[in-house]
């Protein structure tokens, strides 16, 4: 039995409009056999984690380059938890100062790639992290 | 066997060029146009100098919009910034005018550019951190406390709300009795390409176009030395498109928006002298020559033959420039400074009007001051020093670039004629080409990189293990809480009985299609914010949620 | 893949309506595991809706839309889902695009275009890769129709690229299908659209605010009007406006209409190629005029076989399709 594609969320939050980045990924992603979900701009830490969800998503990308990281990053891997999804990867695209790395890797994201990170890259990644399920049951 | 001699030079030299082993890295643009090893005059068939490249400062334009370019006067070195409060960049405003910068360049934060007030729940983390907050006349009166408005040129790069802050400024002006006739400046106020690349638009294209051509009415009847619009290519390339892409779009952005204010019953000699362009920098040296001279020739003949203009001042094509974001890497950034260096020569050498340079440091944070000052020293070392101002358009003549601009020009003509079979630009937007191509392009480019076909040094080649980091400037968070109170205090001391009626003003005028700009401005007077007016005028318009397909 | 245990814990989850197991549920549903669990998950649905007193096809319609790419079958279902919501119904979306027949990847943009509020627990959209490209609907999606009823909402809908291949399995799942076509530039709309008419139980001319919407909804209405396309039954034909907001209530009204429908009333497409071939020869019978009855004495005293006169009446068929609009028969000859 092949494994099935690995399915990943992809949005952009906050106000920023500059998709260059996360268009380019997600028809990378895609070129390599994933099945990426994009959810577009403007989403919420909420609406984000509402589309995780109903998706069944494996991993969440998010792409910021409004530098409004720190607020709304630890927002997500928040309700994520809350809802009972922390077995979903977040990585985390954009313009982030390196000293803001560390912090995000704290908090629970799984990695950080700045602009211009090849695709392989990141396909690398995902493909070599291992796919964690779900826990059994939410209280 | 024949010798030398029997031999023609070009066929030695097209049999050694045959036989030579190339480097791995095909010679293609960073657009990647295929380059030929070599142009000669057989490059050129046809060519005629009169037509196709003139004098300078007369039709068609290729080689300059002024007769003497850079030997009468340098272009203007125009730095953006903005950020924090509108205090933090008025004193960066000043900071940049001490320093020899000779025009203001606003930038503003993104909820600003939204349209939402500092104190929507939208803004939470966002207030002051790319730019700078304006919600109130308040805030616009302290951004340029201070500075003579009628001797400084000023740029406020803002789209959706643009004939707010527009209205906004003119109260400004107006409360410190300042002449309307005398202020100079330039607003952005382009609303199409934010639908083609940037995503900063609020209502449906039809009714956006509508507020940009209301500005340019306005503007054009009582702000004359204001540019209304600048039409701009620079968002369509750091969205990923070619340079052809970013000519055709941005050209076929501006024969809407003429088309539009020739509707309202102007005549185009009215107002098309007040169009101004902003064109990208990238690192192609010679294809981005090509394209901002393919621009003026394309605006010169088609305003001249299909629009009809007949002032010289119609025909020209006046152009900011800065340096291209997108080439900026985060590995190894100082060599950023190269890169702006190098692209900064290229929006020279191809005759801009006025340069931003962009900082080292922009790809991991807002520029730090060391930053900022080493960006502006870039273009000082280019106009002084280098020689490039001596003569007016010195590559001009040359087989390759006079190649290469013809083809470009040709190559829009048939994206022109490609948006005239989508069902022109509004339906194009509809429909997704323009995203659809711009983002294709963007993957192909990225594959390209990935694939080591184009070589970014320090990233793909020539890495570094260990990187050193560099300084960068962090935004207080306490910007957004003291800009909230202000904001809050402001909205508790106005009149809310004035402020419903000013609202009321501005959806009758947007359901009744008159001009929205003096409603505006009564507005702004009674401390109507940007959020509101926006809201307002949604009300009549819309929201937009963007192009179907992407 | 989950243990029995987790499969178990999984369906008593769904069972409380917690909306993760649904999702997960779908998701095992979509790689084939564990159907057999599924299946008798989704069987208890129709026994629980009889005992409240329902028609069980009555629970929750659902409804296929689907149109070739661009047409706007995104921005319509979000339209849908809006309509639904004010009237307080609650609804689930399938959105199904192709996958890469090369790498098995794909872009999966269709939630994009619908509205959905984190708040709202009335609204579900799942996107789904179908594989063997366009047209086909993926495998199982009847248990995950299932599925998304036994949830309990009250509305489903599929969004599909095309019907071509996969029509037969959108009739079996769905209760209506609704085509989309848009305004043609064109002068006549493609002949090979007249196969994607056949399916249909409703045909929508989208983005009725663009020019020739009048244009295509006459064609749309001649094509129908076909020997053969016609049948027993009606197909609506409706203009809507998603842009402008409009038709969106009046396609409403005519799905939950059409819903109500007795199955038997619908024709299936096959039967309708049947009467349209019947249609078609016989109109060519006619047209051969005396030479129908040499023909059919000669036949029957055995001087002509089966196959050769079966032969000249289908090139007598065969003339008449040069000219297919001209071609209409007079009511007396059908």
């Amino acid at each position: 039995m092949t494994t099935p594609p690995i399915r990943i969320v992809l949005a952009k939050i906050g106000l920023d409009g500059h998709d260059r980045g996360i268009k380019v990924v997600a028809r990378g992603l895609r070129d390599a056999g994933f099945h990426v979900i994009y959810a577009g701009l403007w989403q919420t830490p909420e609406s984000v984690v509402r589309t995780v969800a109903d998706e069944d998503a494996d991993w969440l990308g998010l792409s910021i380059l409004s530098g409004a990281h720190m607020t709304l990053v630890p927002r997500v891997l928040h309700l994520l938890r809350t809802a009972g999804l922390e077995h979903v990867g977040v990585i985390v695209g954009g313009i982030i100062p390196e000293s803001d790395v560390p912090k995000l890797l704290d908090m629970g994201v799984a990695r950080v790639f700045g602009p211009g990170t090849p695709i392989p890259e990141i396909v690398d990644f995902l493909r070599s992290s291992p796919r964690r399920t779900p826990t059994p049951s939410v209280s | 066997m024949s010798t030398a001699t029997e031999r023609s030079a070009k066929e030695r030299w097209e049999q050694e060029v045959a036989q030579a082993k190339p480097r791995p890295q095909p010679p293609t643009t960073v657009s990647g146009v295929p380059i030929e090893p070599l142009y000669t005059p057989e490059s050129l068939p046809d060519f005629d100098y009169e037509t196709e490249l003139g004098y300078p400062g007369q039709y068609p334009f290729t080689r300059g919009v002024h007769a003497t370019m850079y030997r009468g006067r340098l272009w203007t070195m125009r730095q953006f910034a903005g950020f924090g409060t509108p205090r933090q960049t008025n004193q960066r405003f000043k900071f940049l005018l001490e320093k020899g910068q000779t025009g203001l360049s606003t930038a503003f934060d993104l909820p600003t550019l939204m349209g939402l007030d500092s104190d929507d729940p939208r803004a939470v983390g966002e207030v002051g951190r790319l730019g700078v907050a304006v919600s109130t006349l308040d805030d616009i009166r302290q951004l340029y406390d201070g500075i003579d408005l009628e001797q400084v040129s000023v740029s406020m790069t803002i789209n959706a709300p643009a004939i707010v802050i527009m209205a906004f400024y003119l109260a400004n002006a107006q409360n410190r009795g300042l002449d309307w006739q005398k202020l100079r400046g330039t607003i952005q106020n382009d609303i199409l390409k934010e639908f083609h690349a940037q995503n900063e638009f609020v209502f449906p294209p039809e009714p956006h176009v509508r507020l940009v051509i209301d500005v340019i009415e306005f503007c054009t009847r009582h702000v004359p030395q204001w540019n209304p619009v600048s039409i701009s290519g620079y968002h369509i390339r750091e969205a990923g498109s070619t340079a052809v892409q970013e000519l055709a779009f941005t050209l076929a952005d501006g024969f809407h928006y003429v088309e539009q204010t020739m509707a309202r019953g102007l005549a185009v000699d009215d107002f098309a002298g007040r169009l101004s362009f902003f064109f990208n920098a990238h690192n192609d040296i010679f294809e981005e020559v090509a394209k901002y001279r393919a621009a003026r020739l394309l605006w010169a003949e088609t305003m001249r033959h299909t629009y009809g203009a007949s002032k010289e001042a119609s025909w020209k094509l006046r152009f900011h420039c800065q340096t291209a974001g997108c080439s900026l890497q985060d590995k190894q950034p100082e060599v950023n400074l190269i890169r702006v260096a190098y692209q900064a020569l290229a929006g020279v050498l191809g005759g801009c009007q006025s340069l931003h340079t962009n900082s080292m440091d922009e790809t991991l944070a807002l520029p730090t001051e060391h930053a900022v000052t080493l960006a502006l020293r870039t273009q000082q070392v280019l106009a002084y020093e280098t020689g490039v101002t001596n003569t007016v358009d010195p590559l001009g003549g040359s087989y390759f670039v006079e190649a290469l601009t013809r083809q470009m020009a040709e190559e829009a003509r048939r994206y022109f004629d490609r948006i005239q079979q989508e069902g022109g630009v509004i339906a194009g937007i509809e429909s997704g080409f323009f995203r659809r191509e711009i983002a294709e392009a963007a993957y192909a480019y990225q594959r390209d990189v990935d694939a080591g076909r184009k070589i970014i040094v320090g990233v793909n080649a020539f890495t570094e293990a260990e990187e050193k980091p560099i300084e960068i400037l962090v935004i207080d968070d306490t910007v957004e809480k003291e800009q909230i109170a202000a904001l809050r205090a402001i909205k508790t001391a106005r009149s809310q009985e004035e402020v419903r009626r000013h609202l009321d003003a501005i959806r009758r005028a947007a359901e009744s299609g008159e001009n929205l700009m003096p409603v505006l401005i009564e507005a702004a007077r009674a401390r109507v914010t940007v959020g509101e007016a926006m809201n307002a005028m949604a009300d009549v318009f819309g929201r937009y949620e963007g192009a179907a397909k992407w | 893949m989950e243990t029995p245990r987790e499969i178990l814990e999984l369906v008593e989850r769904f069972r409380k309506r917690d909306r993760h197991a649904l999702s997960r549920l779908l998701s095992l549903t979509a790689r084939g595991e564990h159907l057999d669990v599924v299946r008798r998950l989704v069987q208890e649905h129709p026994a629980q809706a009889r005992k409240d007193g329902q028609h069980p096809e009555r629970v929750a319609p659902v409804v296929a839309v689907t149109g070739s790419p661009g047409v706007g079958k995104s921005t319509l279902v979000g339209r849908l889902i809006e309509a639904l919501r004010q009237e307080g119904r609650s609804v689930a979306v399938l959105a199904c695009d192709p996958q890469s027949p090369l790498t098995g990847g794909a872009l999966l943009g269709d939630r994009l275009r619908m509205p959905s509020r984190p708040d709202d627990e009335q609204v579900f959209i799942r996107s789904l890769a179908t594989p063997g490209g366009r047209g086909a609907i993926p495998e199982h999606i009847d248990l995950m129709v299932g599925l998304l009823k036994g949830f309990g909402f009250e509305w489903v809908i599929l969004e599909t690229v095309g019907a071509g291949q996969g029509e037969t399995a959108v009739h079996h799942v769905a209760d209506v299908v609704v085509l989309l076509v848009q305004p043609e530039a064109g002068d006549d709309i493609q002949w090979e659209k007249a196969g994607l008419l056949e399916v249909a139980d409703v045909i929508v001319v989208h983005k009725a605010d663009l020019p020739g919407a009048d244009r295509t909804e006459a064609q749309i209405r001649a094509m129908l009007n076909l020997p053969g396309l016609s049948g027993p039954r009606e197909v609506p034909v409706l203009r809507v406006s998603s842009a402008r907001q409009e038709g969106i209530q009046e396609l409403l009204r005519v799905l939950e209409e059409r819903v109500r429908q007795p199955r038997g009333l619908r024709v299936s497409a096959k039967s309708r190629l049947r009467a349209l071939v019947q249609d078609r020869i016989q109109q060519a019978i006619e047209s051969m005029g005396s030479r129908a009855e040499e023909l059919a004495q000669q036949w029957q005293e055995g001087g002509l076989s089966d196959d050769q006169v079966l032969r000249e009446v289908l090139a007598a068929a065969e003339k008449s399709l040069s000219a297919p609009f001209a071609a209409r028969p007079d009511e007396s000859a059908r």
